[in-house]
């Protein structure tokens, strides 16, 4: 697409809405199931539910039966709302990716030493797939862990580690980092075990010195921030989004308590 | 402090002294911001998920606001969030504040409130949800507040709204976070409890009480010979041999004291390698009640196995608020809930801040 740069017209990133002809025409597809049957009354059913969910001009493009008393409904409609991008964006919210030798460069740049992270999957969680992922050096989906890294030295602990272990070994490997790994439920088990970790950490007098994340598949940022945790990384995760927070992380703290230290008041 | 709960009877109502229940015409809210008000910064903490920590937050606040008093608000989590971040079926309570709050929060959370606000400062403290800055509100209404996660930058931030005119800065904790409660972060501490604790009202009761032991674990008298300090990597490694060994190399020592954490690992190691000398009783002392973890057995039953928990630094605990509704599940009586945390962990004020 030689001549697209000059002729695609700009976005207003402050009111952002779903786009198919031209900007800001709200045009998006969806599709359901309904339990009615295939005709002309279900159709109108379907229309009505998108002009409910805020569509305007909703029109069904394709419908048929999937069986008796259930029909699928592929609709467009024009979607009248829009949302701030920037607000979502500009504060850190997006942690930009690097690829793995921009990390290196990166670390070796701005770190010049190796960084250490040890990992486990902590308390009685016996799930070790996540840390092994994205430590050691097999990786997965052919993106190989931080192991594979020069920038990183790495213990993986492995799982079911007791969180006074997992913090005693992060002190004395003198890690930069500490990632842990965690079924999250509903039930306030695995919770109270990841809090646990960060008030031990926070016990010993670390918690400005370590980076803390946490990962799983049910853990969010939010998670994350009520958690205490630096970071949450959840299902699509790859090793070079951990690696590339933790460098960046690292790298502002390096830089932070340089300046801190000059300006201490 | 130290009374034995099994000697003192649950059934019958406490009097007024012990727990205050029936203080008629006073918004429980008023009564909160009284038992608060000469610390600077008072931390709020909640035995679980949906105690009703941002209720009683708001509860605080409200009382402030009548007073006319500035508050400053930080959270070592989120609150105000509409929906629960585990159990989105859960809706929460948003934190309203008036003109003129000072609040630490995320920039992007504090333009997604739409409340408009003067930035003052900003705090180099990034959190998952972005940096960490400080506001004023120039107008009423409902913000997310995110502030900074550490204790040390909790303690920066609170004191720098401080300076910023703030009269009294709350900190809400985050689930079951303490951290924000340590000495050296509040000077003030509000626990929040509830029905989510447990299905059977006792549960509940015995829940609170050994979390109400834990945060006023009694102070180390010092004076006698003095404890022998516990390496960190003897504490926190919990390796039965080592312990047995620091035991041994200290046969007459009477308190051993640690730095940093004291976990229920170390305990359970210590109780182990004591069988051999059992019937002394030792006191393990650390910092404060927040670098104390225990999970399965609260600190009298250590006291009965002959190990003493203390702490050098105490935190002071102001006010037990009870929310008798576990969200999407079973609720207590109110009345009867109070009077029975009010029995077992004594002279502690309990407030159920939705009381009439």
């Amino acid at each position: 697409m030689p001549d697209a740069a000059q002729s695609t017209p700009r976005a207003d990133l402050t009111r952002v809405k779903p786009y198919a002809d031209q900007l800001g025409d709200g045009i998006m597809q969806l599709s359901f199931t309904l339990p009615v049957p295939y005709g002309i009354a279900g159709r109108r059913a379907a229309q009505e539910l998108a002009r409910k969910m805020g569509l305007q001009n909703p029109e069904v493009v394709h419908y048929h039966a999937l069986t008796e008393g259930y029909t699928y409904f592929m609709m467009f409609g024009e979607c009248t709302h829009s949302v701030d991008y920037t607000s979502l964006s500009d504060e850190g919210f997006d942690v930009e990716y690097m690829t793995e030798e921009e990390i290196e460069s990166f670390a070796s740049e701005h770190i010049g030493r190796p960084v250490v992270v040890v990992g486990a999957s902590t308390g009685t969680d016996t799930h070790s797939v996540g840390i092994d992922a994205m430590l050691n050096l097999k990786g997965f989906h052919g993106h190989h862990g931080l192991e594979g890294y020069r920038a990183f030295k790495t213990y993986n602990l492995g799982s079911q580690v007791p969180n006074s272990v997992l913090v005693a070994k992060s002190i004395e490997l003198g890690a930069d980092a500490i990632l842990v790994s965690q079924t999250v439920t509903q039930q306030n088990l695995h919770i109270a075990n990841l809090t646990e970790m960060v008030e031990m950490v926070e016990a010993e007098g670390r918690r400005k010195r370590l980076i803390l994340a946490c990962g799983g598949a049910r853990v969010s940022n939010e998670l994350a921030k009520e958690l205490g945790y630096d970071a949450g990384f959840s299902k699509g995760t790859y090793p070079n989004h951990v690696a590339s927070f933790i460098v960046r992380e690292l790298a502002a703290r390096m830089t932070a308590s340089r300046d801190g230290a000059a300006t201490a008041a | 402090m130290g009374d034995d709960p099994a000697s003192r009877a649950s059934e019958g109502p406490p009097g007024p002294s012990s727990g205050g229940l029936h203080e008629p015409g006073r918004p429980p809210g008023e009564r909160l911001a009284q038992l608060i008000s000469p610390a600077r910064r008072v931390a709020l903490v909640g035995l679980a998920k949906n105690t009703g920590k941002t209720e009683t937050l708001a509860a605080i606040l409200a009382a402030h606001a009548r007073a006319g008093l500035t508050v400053g608000v930080t959270s070592i989590g989120r609150d105000g969030e509409e929906r629960d971040v585990i159990d989105p079926r859960i809706a929460k309570p948003r934190v309203r504040l008036q003109p003129g709050s000072l609040v630490a929060s995320t920039g992007a959370l504090l333009r997604a409130s739409g409340v408009k606000h003067e930035r003052l400062a900003k705090t180099a403290v990034r959190t998952p949800l972005g940096e960490v800055v400080i506001a004023r509100l120039e107008q009423e209404g409902a913000v997310e507040v995110a502030g900074p996660s550490a204790a040390a930058d909790v303690r920066a931030v609170s004191e720098a709204m401080a300076g910023l005119g703030a009269r009294q800065v709350l900190i809400d904790g985050a689930i079951d976070r303490r951290a924000a409660s340590a000495p050296g972060v509040a000077e003030g501490l509000v626990m929040a409890t509830g029905a989510v604790l447990g299905e059977q009202l006792a549960a509940v009761v015995a829940a609170t009480a050994e979390a109400v032991d834990l945060v006023r674990l009694p102070l180390f008298a010092d004076g006698g010979e003095a404890p022998v300090p516990v390496p960190r990597s003897v504490a926190l490694g919990a390796a039965a041999q080592e312990i047995a060994e620091l035991l041994r190399a200290h046969r007459g020592a009477q308190a051993f004291a640690l730095e940093g954490a004291l976990s229920e690992r170390f305990l359970e190691g210590v109780l182990e390698a004591r069988r051999e000398r059992a019937g002394r009783e030792l006191a393990l002392v650390a910092q404060d009640p927040t670098k104390v973890f225990l999970t399965r057995r609260g600190p009298r039953w250590y006291e009965r196995q002959g190990l003493s928990l203390r702490v050098r630094e105490p935190i002071e605990l102001r006010a037990i608020t009870v929310n008798p509704v576990a969200p999407q599940s079973h609720s207590f009586d109110s009345v009867r809930l109070r009077a029975e945390i009010s029995a077992a962990v004594g002279d502690v004020p309990v407030v159920d801040v939705r009381e009439a």
